[in-house]
């Protein structure tokens, strides 16, 4: 996964014009991994977290607990072609193998740690591996998988578990008038009952000074991505997904010394903004199409992007289950636990006024539409995964009104998020030639209906 | 069409066979139908606003040629054949679909719903909470709150707590009588098979609610007093697992010298074991659907709040009430089926097989695409199975 | 168990094992010791053949049908032999009589030409199993597709991958797509030996990971058509890391099985006075008579 550039290589034009300021963003994740190691290895607890869109993180980070994330580890396991010994583990201990492949990835790490090991670390685990969990937080938002993945570690381990919520909803139910205030108070009561329980256990009280720093610090590092998204509207898009992808963990998973990378992040704002104003692109090929990506990243092929970078094809933006929304004003709440109700929720919610307003169902079908005017795009490559159902049900849908409300076209290309045995990267080539006609006819169409791009 | 003659057993085998049947008649005479999927919409407030709940399926039988267009194929396949037969129009005579975040894909099947099947006028998605913490049952009783106002709506009249008692009473009536059914198949042999069984279940869930007690009334009376009886057989079988709402799978079992004897399935006493309790008002219902329903969507967590976890601990308080059913139906072996694409069932697989195997009780797990070509497969598994059964 | 002695040393009993694409038949007398055996292919007629098959072991055991006590059908189509007294599945029936070769069998492997099985066996009885038969990739239909692209014969194919001791990685999960790559890599320069090798390590591959469902314990009995190629049996013993036993004749374990299963059920009901002498009784006349001492 190094990028280090081999003199031979430097002499190849590299495709992909990759931002300077990607690079320490992703090694923070990589000594992360290293930090928490080290850390556990030195008797701190270490707690495996699932992704809970900041509502369980921060109050870990307060009690300063190690964090890792297995589903991020997994995408480790994918990138560097080792997650094979996994899944095959997972297989033979009864798990169905049409499951989550970051789910089987796991279960097949934990069933060779403590099955086969002895209680030790699998020696051809990337990175040193994960260590064993004291505490295991699961989470309901997105998928079932996550928190039913969770609870089947019950078979590896003893550590206590807790699961945290999240609302999910279609648009006309999400916008109902009282909605919000009864939601709000769910998520803060299973907050604090969290937080009463983490002090229960660690035998500490949580330190409110701290947590109210932490989404201090959340707040600004979510609003400096905010504007770098906000930047990469530009013309050429400035910024191609790859280093979306490499540098985002620290935002979505708050990796790392968070006033470390917010630091990194607003170096990244100004890396981005200085490129705006150059109109340098994110490729080093002329920007012939700009490209959505959705939504889950071939995390094993990720050198994919280079091939279809050397067409023009600028991959302008993606992911938007990765990213963050605007942060909202919590300065007139008073309660922590509170604050990080309404900041997690709102990642989920505040799209659903405009989906109201325009009579779509689905609020991810907005998301993506409001993306699409927003990046100016020319086409959207969706990527379904046969292992993942949530992140790819939506696709066809997606497909369908970006076709209708704005004669935008898709490609369609099947994948995984682990077995890279499913994703065919020549046959998606020879599928580019023909798809980039299209998008040249529907450019026309958008143009002869008045749109601008 | 004169139908109202068949009585009890032939009374369910025609409506099994023609779901629609009698809420045809009914929306005829003015009624109006309200589809419902899963066990987590509260089919109560239905009933109590004067509108019939009709529990929505899929058809094994029917190949999916339309789902596709709106949906990808790596998902569950009997929801797939749910939006595959609504795009096809089957499902016309709904006045309205109701269904819940009981798990990913049920969810986007409503939304789905919505923007691609246009028909039906009224559609509601209800939120479900993962957990069934005490924060959760309060969430949960607001979108049932929601959900009601938005029927109230539909149905043009308010639901008040007498009309809401009253249903609440009489669908208890119904779960009643169905565990009465149920406990027909304690002896041995027991007096009906799990094909009878599941046609009567799937009758009732097309009726209203008075109509299915009398149908259910009629066939415990039939039961008991018949004089054929099935026969005996070396295996008395639990069968777990997502929807089985075709006979073809219990046939499969029972041709191979077993009797199903009793299932933890969502056509059976998942939908069934509890009522509702007094006094009967929002949260009663939000306290029975969360918490009561033991379904895996559901993350019943044995161990929260506490510090220290222990595996058979876990295990025994999450699936206990399968050991009641097995010591009650003297069940001696387990068959766990799914879906493919089944997350929830699909995590609880070894967790299952690791408790009932410390409960002594074999089991085999399968999995099946279902559509009846799927099974044949499996035929010979489920005989190698009962005859690995160490009995006689 | 009563019976065994020169009362019933007239009796047989006999298994039939109607298979996808080979069928057997077996007969063992009441001492569950084999007299005969016979193997033959399918084709499509399961009905016709089933009849043929009868008549080939009864000539081969010097027997006629009236000799025989009871009959057990198995296999693929095993609905399709109307003679039978009885069908049990081919696990049940391969688990028994690899334990009457092998007493000491803990885990069975079954490589057929359309299908693969782990039997768990304990005290001669299955007592678990798992089957594939959803993919060709890890059955003996990998190996008869790549025959023929080859322009091999199944036989050559063994020897000559024994000749290295280097398989390549075949990456494709599916046969079909497998085929495409073994021509390209031939082409690449890669070796015939090493690319056959890396064809059954592929096929064990895929069925030892079955097998690690059920916890492989020794001693491992490997059988089916596949398991007289000794290139097979090398792959299988490389990829589980223990050595396997493979009984002379591979094909004839699930009738075997079926005729000692045919014996024990007779007996059985012969214990419960719910014997009725042979199904077809057309065929004999009277019961056949286990003797008074029997009871």
């Amino acid at each position: 996964m190094s990028e280090t550039a081999t003199p031979a290589k430097t002499e190849q034009k590299r495709a992909i014009n990759r931002l300077k300021s990607m690079y320490p963003l992703r090694n923070l994740v990589q000594q992360d991994y290293v930090d928490t190691l080290q850390a556990s290895k030195e008797g701190k607890p270490t707690v495996w977290s699932m992704l809970n869109y900041w509502e369980g993180d921060l109050p870990l980070k307060a009690m300063d607990l190690n964090i890792v994330y297995p589903e991020n580890y997994a995408t480790l396991l994918a990138a560097s072609g080792a997650a094979e010994p996994f899944l095959d583990a997972s297989d033979s201990d009864g798990f169905p193998n049409h499951m989550c492949g970051y789910g089987r990835a796991t279960i097949g790490y934990s069933y060779r740690m403590m099955k086969e090991n002895g209680g030790k670390i699998p020696i051809d685990a990337p990175l040193g591996g994960m260590a064993k969990p004291a505490l295991l937080l699961g989470s309901g938002i997105i998928c079932d998988a996550r928190f039913k993945w969770f609870q089947a570690l019950a078979r590896y381990f003893d550590a206590p578990e807790w699961c945290l919520e999240m609302p999910m909803m279609a648009t006309f139910e999400g916008t109902e008038p009282d909605l919000e205030e009864y939601q709000v108070k769910f998520l803060t009561r299973e907050i604090k009952d969290f937080i009463e329980f983490l002090e229960k256990l660690l035998k500490k009280k949580m330190d409110w000074a701290r947590l109210e720093e932490l989404i201090v610090l959340a707040t600004q590092i979510h609003e400096t991505n905010y504007q770098i998204n906000e930047a990469r509207k530009a013309i050429p898009g400035p910024m191609h997904s790859t280093d979306f992808w490499s540098s985002m963990p620290p935002s979505l998973f708050f990796a790392g010394d968070m006033k470390v990378s917010l630091k990194l992040y607003q170096d990244m704002l100004a890396e981005v903004q200085e490129r705006v104003k150059n109109k340098e692109s994110g490729i080093n090929y002329p920007e012939r199409y700009r490209i959505i990506f959705a939504e889950l990243p071939p995390w094993h092929s990720l050198k994919f992007f280079d091939k279809l970078a050397e067409k023009g094809w600028n991959f302008v933006f993606e992911s938007f289950g990765y990213h963050n929304t605007r942060p909202i004003d919590l300065s007139k709440v008073s309660d922590p636990c509170e604050k990080l109700a309404r900041f997690a929720r709102n990642f989920w919610f505040n799209i659903f006024p405009e989906a109201k307003k325009d009579n779509i169902s689905n609020p991810v079908v907005e998301t993506y539409l409001k993306i699409a005017r927003g990046y100016k795009a020319d086409g959207f490559f969706l990527h379904p995964l046969i292992s993942c159902r949530a992140a790819s049900c939506s696709l066809r849908t997606i497909q369908h009104f970006e076709q209708d409300k704005l004669d935008i076209p898709s490609l369609w290309v099947e994948g995984d998020i682990i077995d890279k045995r499913v994703f065919n990267p020549q046959e998606v080539l020879a599928k580019a030639e023909a798809f980039e006609q299209t998008m040249d006819h529907y450019r026309k169409v958008r143009k002869s209906k008045g749109l601008d791009w | 069409m004169v139908i109202a003659t068949t009585k009890g057993l032939s009374r369910a085998h025609e409506i099994y066979t023609d779901r629609g049947l009698r809420v045809r008649e009914l929306r005829k005479a003015g009624k109006k139908i309200v589809g419902y999927v899963c066990l987590y919409p509260p089919v109560e407030i239905i009933s109590a606003l004067g509108l019939v709940p009709f529990r929505v399926f899929g058809d094994m039988s029917e190949p999916i040629t339309a789902a596709d267009q709106v949906s990808i194929t790596v998902v569950c396949p009997f929801l797939r054949s749910i939006i595959d037969l609504g795009l096809k129009g089957k499902f016309d005579f709904l006045d309205g679909i109701v269904g819940a975040h009981t798990c990913d894909i049920g969810m986007t099947l409503i939304i789905s719903w919505r923007d691609y099947v246009k028909d039906a006028p009224f559609t509601h998605l209800i939120d479900v909470p993962h957990t069934d913490h005490a924060p959760a049952v309060d969430y949960f009783e607001g979108q049932i709150n929601s959900f009601k106002r938005h029927i109230e709506e539909f149905a043009g009249e308010k639901l008040t707590d007498d009309k809401l008692k009253k249903a609440c009473e009489i669908h208890n009536k119904q779960r009643k009588l169905v565990r009465e059914l149920y406990d027909l198949r304690k002896s041995d042999p027991p007096l009906l098979t799990s094909t009878e069984n599941l046609e009567v279940l799937m009758a009732i869930s097309s009726l209203p609610v008075d109509e299915g007690n009398e149908l259910l009334e009629d066939v415990i009376k039939e039961i008991k007093n018949r004089e054929l009886k099935p026969p005996k057989k070396k295996a008395r079988l639990l069968v777990w697992g997502p929807v089985v709402d075709n006979t073809s799978l219990y046939q499969l079992i029972e041709n191979a010298d077993a009797n199903v004897v009793i299932d933890d399935t969502c056509v059976g006493t998942r939908a069934f074991w509890a009522d509702v309790k007094a006094p009967y008002n929002l949260h009663a219902l939000a306290q029975r659907y969360l918490v009561d329903i033991k379904c895996p969507r559901t993350y019943r967590d044995s161990c929260h709040q506490e510090l220290e976890r222990n595996y058979d601990k876990d295990l025994d308080s999450r699936f206990n009430y399968i050991k009641k059913a097995i010591t009650d139906w003297k069940v001696n072996g387990a068959i766990l089926q799914s879906v493919k694409y089944c997350d929830t069932h699909g995590y609880e697989v070894p967790n299952l097989r690791h408790y009932l195997d410390t409960l002594g009780i074999p089991s085999i797990y399968i999995e099946h695409d279902y559509s009846e070509r799927s099974l044949a497969p499996i035929k010979t598994r489920v005989e190698a199975f009962v005859e690995t059964l160490d009995l006689r | 168990m009563p019976g065994m002695d020169n009362l019933t040393s007239h009796l047989y009993f006999a298994g039939i094992d109607i298979g996808s694409t080979m069928s057997k038949a077996a007969v063992v007398d009441a001492e569950s010791r084999m007299l005969a055996y016979v193997v033959g292919p399918t084709g499509a007629e399961h009905r016709l053949y089933a009849n043929k098959l009868m008549e080939d072991i009864l000539r081969k055991a010097g027997l006629t049908l009236s000799d025989i006590a009871y009959i057990i059908s198995t296999g693929y189509g095993r609905v399709n032999v109307p003679f039978a007294d009885k069908q049990i599945t081919e696990l049940t029936c391969h688990a028994k009589g690899v334990a009457a070769l092998f007493p000491e069998v803990k885990t069975a492997i079954d490589i057929g030409g359309q299908d693969a099985k782990v039997l768990k066996i304990k005290n001669g009885r299955l007592v678990d199993f798992l089957t594939n038969d959803k993919c060709a990739a890890g059955t003996g239909r990998f190996l008869e597709v790549t025959a023929e692209t080859l322009g091999l014969e199944l036989d050559e194919m063994g020897r000559i991958s024994l000749q290295t001791d280097s398989p390549v990685k075949i990456n494709s999960l599916c046969t079909i797509f497998a085929q495409q790559e073994i021509i390209s890599r031939l082409s690449e320069g890669e070796l015939l030996p090493d690319i056959l090798a890396g064809v059954y390590i592929a096929i064990a591959t895929r069925v030892v990971k079955l097998a690690r469902q059920l916890k492989v314990e020794m001693p491992v009995v490997f059988t089916g058509g596949v398991a007289k190629n000794a290139g097979m049996v090398k792959a299988m013993e490389a990829v589980l890391g223990v050595p396997v036993l493979v009984p002379q004749e591979p094909l004839i374990t699930g009738c075997l099985g079926a005729a000692i299963l045919a014996r024990d059920e007779a007996f059985k009901l012969v214990q419960r006075g719910e014997y009725e002498g042979h199904r077809d009784k057309k065929l004999t006349e009277a019961r056949i008579d286990f003797g008074e001492k029997s009871r």
